[in-house]
């Protein structure tokens, strides 16, 4: 009897136990996660299940179909196989790894744009300059390398936290801000300097390669235009300084999240100040930096005759400077479309439209300068040509993330002409002496770039669904917001009044401590030797200059 | 005398206390940094002193000298362009009215950068002055015979 009553309790126990199970599970059925996250692993093990064996992979894979499946993606607990969230965070690895690798890539065509810009230069100069401008050419690339990483970087890129492309950058969140009329207004950043504490990170160092190789080429523009006199010393000490700060500075308030960006959430301008990939911040910036400097360096001995009319100095190598050329315009593809910086999610897609548009730029900038002196001089001289192909494609650097391509082509065109005028200009009018037309090419075209985008931006771009914290698509004047263009114009503004002013400043005062010219002793008999100590072309005969070239007509 | 080992020491000085003084400002909240920074400003202070002294062995450039009001008056208006194109913003929320002011502070800059620095540093903007360069060359040659 008491055997069967156990036996019934136990029964009854079994029962009630059920019966509470029971609506356990049924209080639990309406959960949505728990449901399909088990399909979709039961989905996940039955693809890893169907994936190919050890045994398919060892016969080899000579159609590439069976590489790279499941199996590949890691496990963050290997008893329980892949998982939705393994393959979550592998997906968001893929997006950053595929942005990392496009924007490291793109950055390693531009630092090779260094090599195009040392063949033009030196081209273009004489042969008994030859060693000094290449060497220039060489070590700028140190003197701002070094000086952007230990300070420039962090001023210009100090607060440039947020970017998604490259996985947020949320070690690079200070900036220092004023406020005025009611709102704050960046200056420069302060995180970053000798990329050390928290900036010791994978997503900061990507921005640091492409930045840096991007200052570089706005420091070896100065190079040319002072090339043939200015002193080695003084051309160290000067681009230390512009890496160190003149350039970072401007780069911050375009690029940095500094007061040019906040135009739009400030006061209400566009997307606030537009550049896409450097027009304005490298180019112009390099450009107006060389007018400075050539003012105060001067013309080369025999530039000018008595009567203020102008000699022309002939380059030594035709060959140097249209292979640079080819060089620079090949490093370009990395200058445009690498500034995406990514190639995944956000829009990147458009790269394909950014690197069609700069071609596209540099060719109808040859054929115009080609077409312009053809026209008016009777011949297609090859150094307008080049300059041409190189104004095409600085002109098209700013806008090249926000136009079409028939606007690219007008842009170019316009830019074409627009450096023979230049050059023209600034040789027979203002008796500046600029051996490579330097601050035509990146100077004036670098203005010309900023303003095109508050022209002819097409509105149809879409880089995260904003730009510089506004919603929509940069658009320009002719589709309809001028007050893109008054955007612009400010920006053009800073560059004539503020950031040619400091180089000026900076480099009168090299000029007072190093001086920047060489003697005339040492310009009349070539830089090589004295300067560098040995000649760029040893073996070579050189023929006696014409009288007038000697300061003796 | 061009390049020499002088210049190369000081270059090098100054370089290392550039970086020094940049590790200064990079630490400034820590004790250390101060005194690092201060080490850094005195090494770029020494620095440019030495380049000072050296500078006359180089011998006579063939730049010109230029007027030294004039280079102060062409970097004032060009600045002085800029502040009228800030001024713009804030005198006035009419998209045409602050275009209107940005092109005015453009072209106060320009008269600065293109019309009164070229003329400061010695070359005439309508190209009828004699270029001084040349005839800086010139005297320089002739002293040196």
């Amino acid at each position: 009897m008491t055997k069967f009553r156990s036996t019934l309790l136990y029964f009854a126990f079994l029962l009630v136990s059920a019966l509470m199970l029971g609506s356990a599970v049924h209080a639990q059925a309406p959960a949505p996660a728990a449901a399909p996250a088990s399909a979709a692993d039961a989905q996940l093990k039955d693809a890893a299940g169907k994936a190919p064996s050890q045994m398919d992979l060892q016969k080899g894979d000579p159609g590439g179909t069976i590489t790279g499946t499941i199996n590949d993606v890691p496990a963050a607990d290997s008893k329980a196989g892949v998982t939705l969230p393994d393959v979550a965070n592998q997906a968001g690895q893929n997006k950053i790894a595929i942005n990392f690798v496009w924007t490291l890539i793109t950055g390693f065509l531009v630092m090779f744009m260094q090599a195009g810009f040392a063949m033009v230069e030196s081209g273009l100069c004489r042969a008994k300059n030859a060693n000094h401008t290449y060497m220039m050419n060489f070590f700028v690339y140190t003197c701002g390398l070094f000086s952007y990483w230990i300070i420039g970087f962090a001023l210009q890129m100090g607060a440039a936290a947020g970017n998604s492309n490259l996985g947020g950058l949320q070690s690079l969140a200070s900036e220092h801000t004023i406020s005025l009329f009611g709102k704050m207004w960046g200056l420069w950043g302060q995180s970053g300097m000798f990329l050390a504490g928290h900036t010791y990170d994978v997503g900061v160092m990507v921005i640091f390669l492409f930045e840096m190789v991007f200052m570089d080429t706005a420091l070896t523009i100065v190079t040319g235009a002072c090339a043939e006199r200015w002193k080695f010393l003084a051309f160290t000490v000067s681009s230390i300084i512009m890496g160190a700060l003149t350039y970072p500075l401007y780069g911050n308030w375009a690029w940095g999240g500094g007061w040019l960006a906040q135009l739009g959430t400030n006061v209400g301008l566009g997307k606030g100040y537009c550049d896409f990939a450097g027009s304005g911040v490298v180019h112009a910036v390099g450009g107006v930096t060389a007018l400075a400097l050539c003012m105060i360096v001067g013309p080369r001995i025999g530039k000018f005759n008595r009567d203020g009319s102008p000699n022309a100095i002939l380059g030594h190598d035709v060959s140097a400077v249209l292979i640079g050329c080819f060089i620079l315009a090949f490093g370009w593809f990395g200058f445009n479309p690498g500034s995406t910086l990514g190639a995944s999610a956000s829009g990147n897609l458009r790269i394909g439209t950014i690197a069609v548009d700069t071609m596209l730029a540099g060719c109808t900038g040859t054929m115009a300068a080609i077409l312009y002196m053809w026209a008016l001089k009777g011949k297609p001289d090859y150094s307008m040509s080049g300059n041409g192909l190189l104004a095409g494609l600085v002109a098209i650097t700013a806008p090249s993330g926000f136009v079409n391509t028939t606007s690219a082509c007008i842009i170019g065109a316009v830019a074409g002409v627009l450096v023979c005028l230049s050059c023209s200009f600034f040789e027979n009018v203002l008796k500046i002496d600029d051996p490579v037309g330097a601050i035509s090419v990146h100077g004036t075209n670098g203005l010309w770039g900023v303003l095109s985008v508050g022209l002819f931006a097409d509105g149809t771009s879409n880089y995260g669904g904003s730009w510089n914290g506004v919603t929509g698509s940069v658009t320009g004047l002719f589709y309809g917001d001028a007050s893109q263009l008054v955007a612009q114009l400010v920006g053009i503004s800073t560059l004539i009044g503020v950031v040619f002013t400091i180089s000026m400043v900076i480099n009168l005062a090299i000029e007072f401590f190093v001086g920047h010219r060489v003697s005339a002793e040492t310009e009349l008999a070539g830089l090589d030797i004295p300067e560098m100590g040995q000649l760029g072309y040893p073996d070579f005969v050189f023929q006696p200059e014409p009288a007038v070239l000697m300061g003796q007509a | 005398m061009a390049a020499n080992k002088q210049q190369g020491s000081y270059l090098t000085l100054f370089w290392t206390a550039c970086t020094v003084l940049c590790a200064g400002l990079a630490y400034f909240a820590e004790g250390f940094g101060k005194l690092v920074l201060l080490l850094g400003l005195a090494g770029v202070a020494i620095s440019l002193f030495g380049f000072l002294k050296i500078k006359p062995l180089e011998g006579k450039t063939a730049g010109a000298a230029g007027v030294a009001a004039m280079k102060l008056l062409g970097i004032v208006v060009a600045w002085g362009g800029w502040f009228v194109t800030i001024a713009g913003l804030h005198l006035t929320t009419n998209t045409s009215g602050r275009l209107i002011f940005a092109l005015v502070g453009i072209a106060v800059s320009l008269v600065g950068v293109l019309g009164i620095l070229p003329v400061a540093f010695g070359k005439s903007v309508a190209g009828k002055a004699q270029a001084p360069s040349f005839l800086a060359a010139k005297t320089t040659m002739e002293h040196s015979r």
